[in-house]
């Protein structure tokens, strides 16, 4: 029986009233009507909500929904010494924006980032939370660099910094922390770099599952060198990544792997026999039954109610893939 | 001799009393009858203003549109409207499905583009959301290929155009903020604008915004439009070295007003963002406008940069004797 997981992120308000109450929130706190402690509060309403329906989907292993983030980059590098946010840019090809990291000087980790956010929603799912974390190499590359003027030597001082901040979730009780690294779809040459930027992170991970997770493209030319990585376990995009598939089926993997196969950038509804039949054919050259299925990225770029269903779909093939498995 | 013609991008924000009753709108709580008075009213008001101050090619100010691709497909068979999706930080917006062959219902912003030209005698752009934005910002259920969703939008779209031209617009304009997302796709972009733009007499112009101009600098010839719109006073100044080197053949309309920033840019600033971008163009080939729409700006930000915007503008033709 293969599990099944999701990337990270989830729509963070819906259609009706009370799948809106971050939203006003935020509009309040900017309007000065109610303060931050108010808003941390509502956010924790979002988080069990989000919670709640990724457990009421089946899905094994959770996670927070990275309620609380900004974006993807400035939530975690934000917060770290030397660093500065600035304007909005693109995130990769979505219709969604980041406020970029500027780096000013020396890059180091001050204090626990996510442990407060990962310890509340721990504490209210009767399943595993993943930690997940971008990568240093992703937040080198999309940060603006004013100092290192080299990407590998900001790198490495953003893996120190994340590998703290993994020390302090394992020892809160994380038992699965995900490494983020989606610009290895558009620069592969990068893997070398972060292979080296994951063993500093792998020395800090304890007795935790180290995962590296890559998205919005294919790794097709890099896969044994990506699957050989400092990681315990390797997540792929199938779909947007589709071009990965052929190079997965050649090569196999002796590692377990998150499969990326359910769109998480389009409504557009999987048909869940044909999905389980691609994964079983799968069966030959990877180990179903430590791998697990899973979104190609995070649930955000979808509604709410399309998310849901989303979750419904990949447990649906999870359990077509199991019986026939 | 026309020199330095001055325009704008497209949207322009929205009065109060409109923002009020868009919301009471969207609760039921006020008729579409009544909303669409108070829209007209906002687009007459804003045609007023270009004229006062002297803007040559004028546009409507789409006050009545959310989104700009949502506006689109709400007028689009073949199309539904998804739940919210976030943009960035605490911004939503929704989103078009398309669960069907995309079919035009009639006209999209033919009426309002009647509107607002019957309220002046000076030209008014007739406004496109470009095929490419349109594919890329909607969720596709039906193609199962980026190409053929795009393509798709681009021969309806080029009705559209085709019917502004027939309602009287001299410019109409594509907008395509979506064009930097995937530089392989580019050539996909030149197709599908090529076949909205097809046989047009009107003068054609591409909008966009927001990417690396490095990375498209390329395509800039290539885009079958009369006329480039872009972003020049937030990141592009630094291009101009490049159109040096390798001469745009197309007008130009040069973006001189960050539209993100709360900052009304003084006259002076303006004016040197003019006289530099002469050192690259001819008078006659030159445009002046804000970077992309104002929108996001509140009235009276948005008035004063325009305002300086047009002075600063007629300052540097007097002092070249263009008048
Ligand atoms: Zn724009």
């Amino acid at each position: 029986m293969v599990h099944t997981t999701v990337v990270g992120s989830y729509p963070r308000i819906g259609d009706t009233p009370e799948e809106q109450i971050l939203r006003r929130g935020i509009a309040r706190l900017d309007k000065g009507e109610i303060d931050e402690a108010a808003l941390k509060s509502l956010e924790r309403e979002v988080v069990q909500a989000v919670l709640r329906e990724q457990n009421e989907a089946g899905i094994e292993v959770v996670t927070d929904g990275q309620i609380s983030w900004y974006d993807s980059q400035s939530h975690l590098a934000g917060k770290l010494a030397s660093v500065e946010i600035n304007g909005l840019a693109r995130y990769f090809d979505t219709n969604t924006y980041y406020r970029q990291p500027v780096v000013r000087g020396p890059v180091s980790w001050k204090a626990p980032i996510l442990l407060d956010e990962w310890t509340f929603a721990q504490s209210h799912s009767k399943s595993p939370v993943k930690a997940v974390l971008t990568g240093p190499v992703t937040l080198a590359s999309l940060a603006l660099d004013k100092h290192y003027h080299s990407k590998k030597a900001l790198a490495l001082d953003l893996a120190a910094a994340v590998a703290e901040e993994v020390d302090a979730l394992v020892r809160a009780g994380a038992t699965q922390v995900q490494i983020d690294e989606p610009i290895l779809t558009r620069h592969p040459e990068d893997l070398a770099l972060v292979a080296e930027t994951l063993e500093r992170i792998r020395a800090r991970k304890g007795k935790s599952d180290l995962i590296l997770f890559t998205y919005f493209g294919d790794v097709a030319r890099i896969l044994p060198d990506l699957i050989d990585a400092p990681a315990d376990l390797v997540g792929l995009d199938l779909v947007q990544g589709a071009g990965t598939w052929s190079a997965l089926a050649k090569h196999g993997s002796e590692k377990p792997l998150i499969l990326g196969l359910i769109d998480a950038r389009n409504t557009k509804e999987e048909e869940s026999a044909g999905v389980a039949k691609k994964v079983q054919e799968l069966g030959g050259s990877i180990d179903l039954k430590a791998s697990y299925l899973s979104p190609s990225n995070g649930l955000e770029f979808l509604p709410r109610d399309r998310a849901r269903r989303k979750l419904r779909i990949l447990r649906t093939v999870a359990d077509e893939v199991g019986v026939a498995g | 001799m026309k020199a330095l013609l001055t325009t704008s991008v497209g949207s322009f924000p929205k009065p109060e009393y409109l923002s009020r009753a868009r919301t009471k709108s969207s609760r039921g709580d006020l008729s579409k009858e009544a909303l669409r008075e108070l829209e007209e009213k906002a687009t007459a008001e804003w045609i007023q203003f270009q004229e006062d101050i002297g803007i040559d090619i004028l546009v409507d100010g789409e006050q009545y549109r959310g989104d700009m691709a949502t506006y689109f497909a709400e007028n689009i068979e073949g199309t539904e409207i998804s739940g919210l999706v976030r943009s960035y930080g605490n911004r939503y917006y929704k989103k078009p499905i398309i669960t069907d062959e995309l079919r035009l219902r009639g006209p999209i912003s033919v009426d309002w583009f009647k509107f607002a030209q019957a309220h002046t005698d000076r030209p008014v752009k007739g406004m496109i959301t470009g095929p490419y934005t349109m594919m890329d910002w909607s969720f596709d259920e039906y193609y199962g290929s980026r190409a053929d969703a795009c393509l798709a939008f681009a021969k309806l779209l080029h009705e559209e155009a085709r019917a502004l031209e027939a309602a009287g617009a001299k410019v109409v304009q594509v907008d395509e903020p979506a064009l930097s997302t995937r530089f392989d796709e580019l050539p996909l972009l030149v197709k599908a604008v090529g076949i909205v733009t097809k046989g047009l007499q009107a003068n054609t112009v591409l909008h966009t915004c927001y990417g690396n101009y490095n990375d498209i600098f390329a395509y800039f010839n290539k885009l079958p439009v009369d006329q480039l719109d872009l972003e020049m006073s937030n990141s592009g100044l630094d291009l101009l070295d490049r159109f040096k080197r390798e001469p745009l053949k197309k007008e130009i309309a040069f973006g001189v007003i960050d539209v993100h920033s709360h900052v009304i840019e003084p006259e002076a600033l303006i004016r040197e963002r003019i006289e530099k971008a002469l050192t690259i163009f001819s008078p006659t080939q030159l445009f002046i406008d804000p970077d992309c729409g104002l929108k996001t700006r509140s009235l009276e930000e948005a008035q004063a940069k325009l305002r300086n915007m047009v002075a600063a503008t007629r300052a540097v033709r007097t002092a070249h004797g263009w008048t």
